[in-house]
């Protein structure tokens, strides 16, 4: 498997320690990482690169929301699908998440899930051109 | 007689055929009327003019001329004397006893006296029948020369004596003669003694029988049964009442021949244990009617009957029916025994509602149906003032707004009524509302007897009630600060321990086989503290705003979150929801605690069981405030009694590994927030039931 053909995933977390870690873990399990530490750097990511999977922190600094980056990143690609992974989420946040079917997982997040989530949703995403193309 | 004969013989053949003629004419006599007449003819007739008889009336000690022949009235008069004259001769006879001669007014007659008095040989019979009894006939018969003037009336037979003289003028000539006319005197005494005795006792017999005559309609007309009987208590004699019971017609029915049988053996045996017990005079006895057949009380009084000879004859036996009046007697018992008892009764419940009423604690007025105050408890009278006593401005007032409620009550349609009433209160120098209930109290025919009205001060419930709210606000608010400043701890530990559980993790591979069991500390430990920050992290999230809560709702949605977890254990949930009122608090938090007690009631019952959920509305009677219970019961391990003691103490678990020991710990917080209780019931092996009770302010 080479790098173009590895699922290319753009995790954004601003605790530097959390998003280098994910990014070990989830190379380690064979994916293509593209960390940013603000909303700031996922924006250029998304521009510059093509993203399979976003997976975002909810609260980011400067008070920037998780969603805004997400919101954003549908709007180029509306079939970009996304994970937000939070410590704390109100319950008018988590409404939010799941109105527009991004699905959530709570810090500490159990890695087994992480990966079992990121599989089905990237699952999710390669089967839908080939239902519409059939 | 012998003696007449004798002295008969001595006179002439003449004169003695006149004299036994007049003797047998004196003896033909069948009445004591008749000797004086036929004496003074025969004395006559031997030849003598005139012949007089004086009496002696012993009740006015006068001497009478009685009867008389050939005398005038003025001769007859100067016979009459007193008894005690004793110059004249002819008192003098009567005193001596013996025959007095002396001249006559005439200078050639003589007045010749003889006595006559009551006397016989042998004593009445009355007296001979009594060894010592006196008979006065018989002691006259013993005088000789001094007559007893005193006492003519015999001791024993009560009959009255007579005394006379028999005065017969004669010639000097005739003095002679005169025995013989002496003679026939005495023999005319005799007779005439023997017709007063004979006279007597028929006159006393005529009169016995009037009295028993008397006696028997007394006893005919007595509608009580009498009876006497002997000394062996056999009857000799009773009326017709009493032969009802005791004596047997000629024909009779076998029954009623039974019954008279049963009473006379009834009536012996009375009266034998009565005459055993000697003082014993009046008892009762039951004798059965022979012709109506039923039993009947009698109350009979028996009397010993003493002969002259002062022993016991027999018994006088009177009963008197008592069957009525023992029945009235003893309804009147029982009556007044019931009376008694609801006397009892009434006391008990007046007592028991001074009781009351003294620890009620708030003022009572009970007003008549005039709207009157009739009674009224020392704090109803504090408000009101006493009836006749000195008041006060503000008391007087009070006492008019009282009258008027009760007035528009009293007068009104509604049994019952409710309201504020505004009094002055002194206590707090001011008026305030007092709550006032009244009720009415209808006499048997339905109208109002009376009216209660309880004065009720709710202010100082309130406040209370203010105070308790705002204290369980103040406690909410330090355990939301606490729960936040947990969370922002939480928060702030949990990207870290992200950190470190993700570097453990990417460290799996890189671990020399020495280090694994360190690593696996590492790991574990690390896993706990995920936990905990997890667990405090809920903590924080759940601490938002105060409102209606849907206890049902709260149940069923976290019963649904979990039904996929449940199901994977085979655990049976069975939930019983009748509809609620709400609860005020925090919905998040009432939810925190059923996940809290669903998760343990999981984690027990790891090999599967039963998970029940109930719901319940508790409102205690006549309380405004009221309950909501919730109760999460399992089948599972249950809880060790050691641990059940600090069980919600913060990190205290029985699951080791995976537990924090919060859970129970914040359940136990959020319900005293609450105002609520908690209560747990478990056995090892058999399972455990929690049962909360959340207030409900109506």
């Amino acid at each position: 498997m080479n790098a173009a053909s590895k699922p290319h995933l753009l995790v954004v977390d601003d605790e530097p320690a959390v998003l280098i870690t994910y990014q070990l873990i989830l190379e380690q399990k064979g994916y293509r990482v593209s960390p940013a530490s603000s909303s700031q750097e996922a924006y250029q990511t998304l521009r510059s690169e093509k993203v399979d999977l976003l997976v975002c922190d909810l609260s980011l600094e400067h008070s920037e929301s998780g969603f805004e980056v997400i919101e954003s990143a549908k709007r180029e690609n509306p079939l970009l699908p996304s994970l937000l992974i939070t410590g704390y989420a109100t319950e008018t946040a988590i409404q939010k998440a799941e109105d527009s079917g991004v699905p959530v997982l709570f810090k500490p997040i159990d890695i087994q899930e992480l990966f079992e989530t990121i599989a089905s949703l990237l699952r999710n995403t390669r089967e839908q051109p080939q239902t519409r193309g059939a | 007689m012998a003696t007449l004969q004798m002295r008969v013989r001595t006179i002439e053949p003449g004169e003695a055929l006149k004299k036994s003629r007049a003797a047998a004419r004196l003896l033909a006599t069948e009445r004591s009327e008749e000797i004086f007449p036929v004496l003074l003819e025969e004395i006559v007739r031997l030849g003598y003019h005139r012949v007089l008889v004086a009496r002696v009336d012993f009740e006015t000690s006068v001497v009478m001329p009685f009867a008389s022949l050939n005398c005038s009235k003025e001769y007859q008069q100067k016979f009459k004397t007193s008894l005690y004259a004793m110059e004249n001769p002819v008192v003098r006879a009567l005193h001596s006893l013996t025959p007095q001669i002396f001249p006559a007014e005439k200078g050639t007659s003589v007045l010749y006296c003889h006595p006559l008095l009551f006397r016989n040989k042998f004593g009445c019979w009355e007296a001979e029948r009594r060894p010592v009894a006196e008979c006065l006939a018989f002691d006259n018969a013993q005088l000789s020369r001094k007559l007893n003037l005193q006492d003519q009336v015999c001791g024993t037979c009560h009959m009255r004596a007579y005394a006379a003289v028999v005065v017969v003028e004669a010639r000097q000539s005739e003095t002679k003669q005169l025995a013989e006319v002496g003679t026939l005197i005495d023999l005319s005494n005799r007779y005439l003694s023997r017709l007063f005795k004979v006279e007597h006792y028929y006159n006393r017999m005529s009169d016995m029988e009037v009295t028993i005559g008397q006696m028997e309609t007394v006893l005919a007309s007595m509608t009580d049964p009498v009876v006497l009987t002997d000394t062996q208590h056999r009857v000799v004699m009773q009326n017709k009442v009493a032969e009802r019971f005791f004596k047997l017609p000629e024909e009779v029915s076998e029954g009623r021949v039974r019954a008279v049988e049963l009473n006379n053996l009834l009536f012996s045996t009375a009266l034998s244990s009565m005459s055993i017990s000697g003082s014993d005079t009046s008892r009762d006895m039951t004798l059965v009617d022979p012709v109506e057949g039923e039993e009947l009380l009698f109350e009979a009084v028996s009397a010993a009957t003493i002969g002259k000879n002062g022993r016991q004859t027999g018994m006088v036996t009177v009963m008197r029916n008592v069957t009525d009046l023992r029945r009235a007697d003893q309804e009147l018992r029982m009556n007044y025994e019931r009376l008694r008892a609801a006397e009892e009764l009434v006391r008990q419940d007046r007592d028991r509602l001074n009781v009351i009423v003294e620890n009620v604690g708030d003022p009572i007025v009970v007003c008549d149906n005039q709207a009157k105050i009739v009674l009224i408890d020392p704090l109803a009278q504090e408000l009101l003032g006493e009836k006749d006593g000195h008041r006060q401005s503000w008391q007087v007032q009070n006492q008019a707004r009282f009258d008027a409620y009760v007035s528009s009550f009293t007068f009104s349609f509604s049994d019952r009524a409710s309201g504020p009433l505004r009094l002055f209160q002194p206590e707090s120098g001011g008026e305030i509302d007092y709550d006032a209930r009244s009720g009415k109290i209808f006499d048997e025919r339905g109208m109002v007897a009376f009216s209660v009205t309880v004065l009720r001060d709710f202010t100082a419930v309130k406040k209370l009630e203010q105070l308790k709210l705002e204290q369980r606000m103040l406690e909410m608010e330090k355990f939301a600060a606490a729960g936040r400043l947990a969370g922002m701890i939480a928060h702030e530990v949990n990207n870290p321990m992200e950190a470190i559980k993700n570097c453990i993790y990417l460290l799996t591979e890189g671990i020399k086989p020495e280090s694994k069991p360190v690593y696996q500390i590492l790991k574990s430990e690390t896993e706990r503290v995920s936990r905990i920050v997890r667990q405090m992290l809920g903590l924080y999230r759940n601490t938002d705003q105060v409102g209606n809560v849907d206890v049902n709702a709260i149940v069923e949605d976290t019963i649904l979150l979990f039904s996929r977890q449940l199901e994977r254990v085979s655990i049976q949930v069975k939930t019983d929801l009748p509809p609620l009122p709400v609860v005020t608090g925090s919905a998040d938090q009432i939810r925190q605690v059923l996940s809290n007690l669903v998760v343990n009631a999981k984690d027990s019952m790891a090999s599967g069981g039963t998970l029940t959920v109930r719901t319940r509305q508790m409102v205690p009677p006549g309380s405004v405030k009221g309950w909501v219970r919730i109760m999460v019961a399992d089948t599972g391990c249950g809880i060790p009694k050691h641990v059940l003691e600090n069980m919600f103490e913060p990190f205290i678990t029985t699951k080791g590994e995976r537990g924090t020991g919060l859970g129970l710990w914040i359940v136990k917080g959020i319900i005293e927030n609450h105002g609520g209780k908690l209560r747990v019931r478990s056995k090892p092996g058999r399972g455990t039931a929690f049962r909360i009770d959340l207030p409900v302010i109506r």
